[in-house]
């Protein structure tokens, strides 16, 4: 008897919750999905004038080219679309975008103001939820700008559909080469990230390497062997003024880089055939020496908050990565896998480190955790090195050099998550990419 | 000496002397081909070699002769002469067409309204009720996608559709007319990353992606004609749909009858997840998990109204946002031809709470 009533007593126990999981609604749990790039819809900015029409078209080109230059968007073609965007304040036909499976789509009008500005108006909407994506935006600018306005209205919309930062408002600093592989000539270019708007800011006299920016943007470390030594120079892009920053006799300096406060430069320096990494104060020249090891210390990076630096050493016996406290100090290594790793970069975000590896033969652009951890390789070739941060810490450029006498280098860019590999366009060969921070 | 030995050496001696006797160990003599030959003398052998030596090339060759000129053909031309025809004769003038008669038009007769509702008998508590004969929902055709898990194979009796289209519904709100048509299935993803480290050397890519086809249009004259009545009906059905979207929840009826079967919550899982695109979510938003609340209409479609923000753990602000609309797009997207749900459970599905945990999405 008792066996029963405690078998009775467990039979309540256990329909007594799902009794009150079937009064409640159905719950279903879903952790797998799909990942594609997603379908959008950028129908050309309307305007009211023949040559802002033209601009219409224009910027609608660039913001559809930004987003899907990053691989998680899909433009429809625009042969494909039913409903015509005629008027920037008619409601949106949502069906029409229905049925040609856009699940965002931007409208939006230029026009010139009485001081000769071009405005540009867009709206984001989600197409099947029926509703806009966050509020109308206007942006202005001068006419001969409208490339920046166009990147900008396509940062606005990245980040409201993907939550991350922007960076197509950004520039990318590099060295434009020509010529054949054993008389090369390099100067020093800058472009906008997408390869429009190239400009030249050194002839081809001398070397120029490692282009850097400064956290604002406005200044840029490079280093150039005008003295037939390699040597760091500071270049202001307002004044274009130039001046060299380490002129000690009989050292050669290189591998510059800003740290996060734009005062301090970190950099290797070689005297008496040893190399190691000291740090500068821009303002001042005082420089101090961060490592005293007799093996070669280069390619010093901050973490964004300024309190550590990533660097190469080979004091292993071979050339591997190591994340010194900024005063100085013991290091830490960081890469043990087989290889040879190289020119670490310091996300924007602090969570990973970009580098170069060496490794049977090929060589690949990977990402890891700071702490060494979930290291990934992105890419493999014949040569691939010298990766840089997109200022949103989502995308990596770097240089890619195709084997043989006219191999030539030119730039490539990828997602973290190793999709979206594909070259930027540039007028010439290029190398050494350094991506600026986010344009004011 | 016993008898048996005697046996034994009589019969061994036997062998013995048959053995070197009787042939046995003697072996046939190997065959071997005889040809007869005759001997030639050496003026026979030359006389013979004389005829067999080859023709010698001849070093001048005769240049055929050019052939005489053909005298050019006369080619002036005869003067053609018109073949003879017949003159058509006038035909007499045809008749003028009678117009037809118009019938004056008569304004159709007003219809009295009463103002009263006419009452109706109420049935009685036994009179049983006919079920609507409804037709099956066409099963969605499973993607060629790589998928962790297996979905079920399509009846024999569902046709492939070798041509992707896109999915177009009959709306009032719009100006034109669209035929209806079902979507066919997305392309084809991958759920896990491949890099370029990772991925083997190819000389030129296998195949190429199909054109998508492009949607239907109406021909532009029923535009026109349909375009007045569209829409003064389509005002009225959107303010029907946004009054009844906007309109609070009926008093949901208590769940009652069967409880939905795990293959039936399967179904309904696999069908939501082939909507749910997070290639676009940044890093945050894969890291927030989204709880969704959504009311479904009897026939299994969503009401877009009702999708609403239960709970999300793991992120903030913009992060819940994109992970929310991501949520959401699934669920209007693949459930705009209603989701393959039991009639008679109504009830039990009425309402429904999605968690969206996209933790394993994050490493793909």
């Amino acid at each position: 008897m008792t066996r029963i009533l405690t078998l009775l007593a467990a039979m309540c126990l256990w329909a007594a919750p799902v009794a009150a999981q079937d009064d409640g609604p159905l719950r279903i749990e879903i952790t797998e999905g799909v990942i594609e790039p997603l379908p959008i819809a950028v129908p050309d900015f309307v305007s009211d004038s023949a040559t802002g029409a033209q601009m219409g078209r224009d910027v609608a080109r660039v913001i559809a080219a930004d987003l899907s230059g990053t691989g998680l968007f899909r433009e429809i073609p625009q042969k494909a679309h039913i409903a015509r965007i005629t008027s920037f304040s008619s409601p949106v036909q949502f069906a029409d975008w229905k049925a040609i499976n856009a699940q965002a789509l931007v409208t939006g009008a230029v026009s010139v103001d009485d001081t000769g500005k071009l405005v540009a108006r867009f709206r984001l909407f989600d197409v099947f939820a029926g509703q806009e994506m966050g509020d109308g935006l206007q942006l202005s600018g001068t006419q001969s700008g409208w490339r920046r306005i166009a990147h900008k209205v396509a940062d606005e919309i990245y980040t409201r559909l993907t939550g991350e930062g922007a960076y197509f408002d950004s520039r990318v600093a590099f060295v434009a080469e020509s010529g054949p592989k054993n008389a090369r000539a390099k100067r020093l270019a800058i472009m906008d990230y997408d390869g429009a708007n190239v400009e030249y800011l050194s002839d081809s006299s001398s070397i120029v390497l490692a282009p850097r920016f400064s956290p604002d943007g406005d200044r840029i470390l490079y280093t150039s062997y005008k003295t037939g030594f390699p040597r760091i120079y500071l270049l202001d892009l307002a004044t274009m003024n130039r001046r060299a920053l380490e002129s000690q006799e009989g050292s050669m300096s290189f591998a510059p880089r800003f740290a996060p406060d734009g005062r301090h430069v970190v950099y290797s320096l070689t005297r008496g055939g040893n190399t190691d990494i000291y740090v500068m104060e821009i303002g001042t020249g005082d420089r101090r020496r961060l490592t005293r090891a007799p093996s070669i210390e280069t390619a010093p990076s901050f973490s964004p908050d300024g309190e550590r630096i990533v660097f190469e050493s080979d004091r292993s016996g071979s050339q591997q990565l190591y994340i010194m406290p900024t005063r100085g100090g013991e290091a830490t290594r960081i890469s043990f896998g087989q290889g040879r790793y190289g020119t670490p970069v310091w996300s924007p975000r602090g969570d990973l480190v970009a580098f170069t590896k060496q490794s049977k033969g090929r060589f690949h652009i990977g990402v890891m955790r700071t702490d060494g951890s979930e290291e990934r390789l992105l890419t493999a070739s014949f040569l691939d090195e010298g990766p840089t941060w997109s200022p949103n810490g989502r995308v990596i450029m770097f240089t890619r050099e195709t084997q043989g006498a006219s191999g030539q280098a030119s730039l490539y860019s990828v997602d973290i998550t190793g999709r979206n590999l594909k070259q930027v366009p540039t007028e010439t060969g290029a190398s050494d990419p350094a991506w600026s921070p986010l344009n004011d | 000496m016993n008898t048996g030995q005697v046996i034994s050496g009589v019969a061994h001696g036997a062998v013995i002397v048959w053995s070197l006797v009787g042939g046995t160990f003697e072996s046939e003599p190997v065959p071997f081909e005889v040809t007869e030959v005759t001997a030639v003398s050496p003026e026979e052998y030359a006389a013979l070699t004389a005829r067999q030596d080859p023709a010698r090339a001849q070093s001048r060759v005769q240049s055929p002769q050019a052939p005489e000129q053909d005298s050019a053909p006369d080619l002036a031309p005869a003067a053609d002469t018109p073949p003879e025809q017949e003159q058509p004769t006038r035909a007499g003038d045809p008749a003028p067409d009678t117009p037809p008669e118009v019938a004056e038009p008569t304004p159709p007769a007003s219809a009295d309204v009463a103002d009263e509702a006419p009452a109706l008998a109420s049935p009685s508590e036994d009179v049983a009720v006919m079920v609507p004969e409804t037709s099956d929902r066409p099963k969605p055709r499973p993607a060629p996608r790589v998928a962790p898990e297996p979905v079920a194979r399509p009846e024999r009796d569902v046709r492939q559709d070798p041509v992707r289209r896109e999915e177009t519904q009959p709306d009032p709100d719009a100006e034109t007319a669209r035929e209806e048509q079902a979507a066919t299935a997305p392309e084809a993803a991958a759920t896990e990353i491949v890099t370029e480290a990772e991925n083997p050397a190819r000389a030129a890519p296998s195949r190429s992606l199909r054109p998508r086809q492009r949607p239907g249009r109406p021909a532009r004259d029923t535009v026109e004609t349909d375009r007045a009545e569209d829409a003064t009906d389509a005002a009225v059905e959107q303010a029907l749909a946004e009054a009844l979207d906007d309109a609070p929840e009926a008093e949901a009826p208590a769940p009652s009858g069967p409880p939905m079967t795990r293959g039936e919550k399967d179904a309904l899982r696999v069908a939501v997840r082939q909507c749910w695109n997070v290639g676009s979510l940044g890093s945050d938003a894969l890291r927030t998990t989204v709880v969704v609340g959504v009311t479904m209409s009897e026939d299994a479609r969503p009401i877009r109204g009702s999708i609403r923000l239960i709970e999300a753990r793991g992120g903030t602000g913009d992060a819940v946002r994109q992970a929310f609309g991501a949520a959401r797009r699934a669920i209007i997207r693949c459930g705009a031809r209603g989701y393959d749900l039991p009639a008679e459970k109504y009830a039990r599905w009425r309402d429904i709470e999605m968690t969206f945990n996209p933790e394993k999405m994050r490493s793909k």
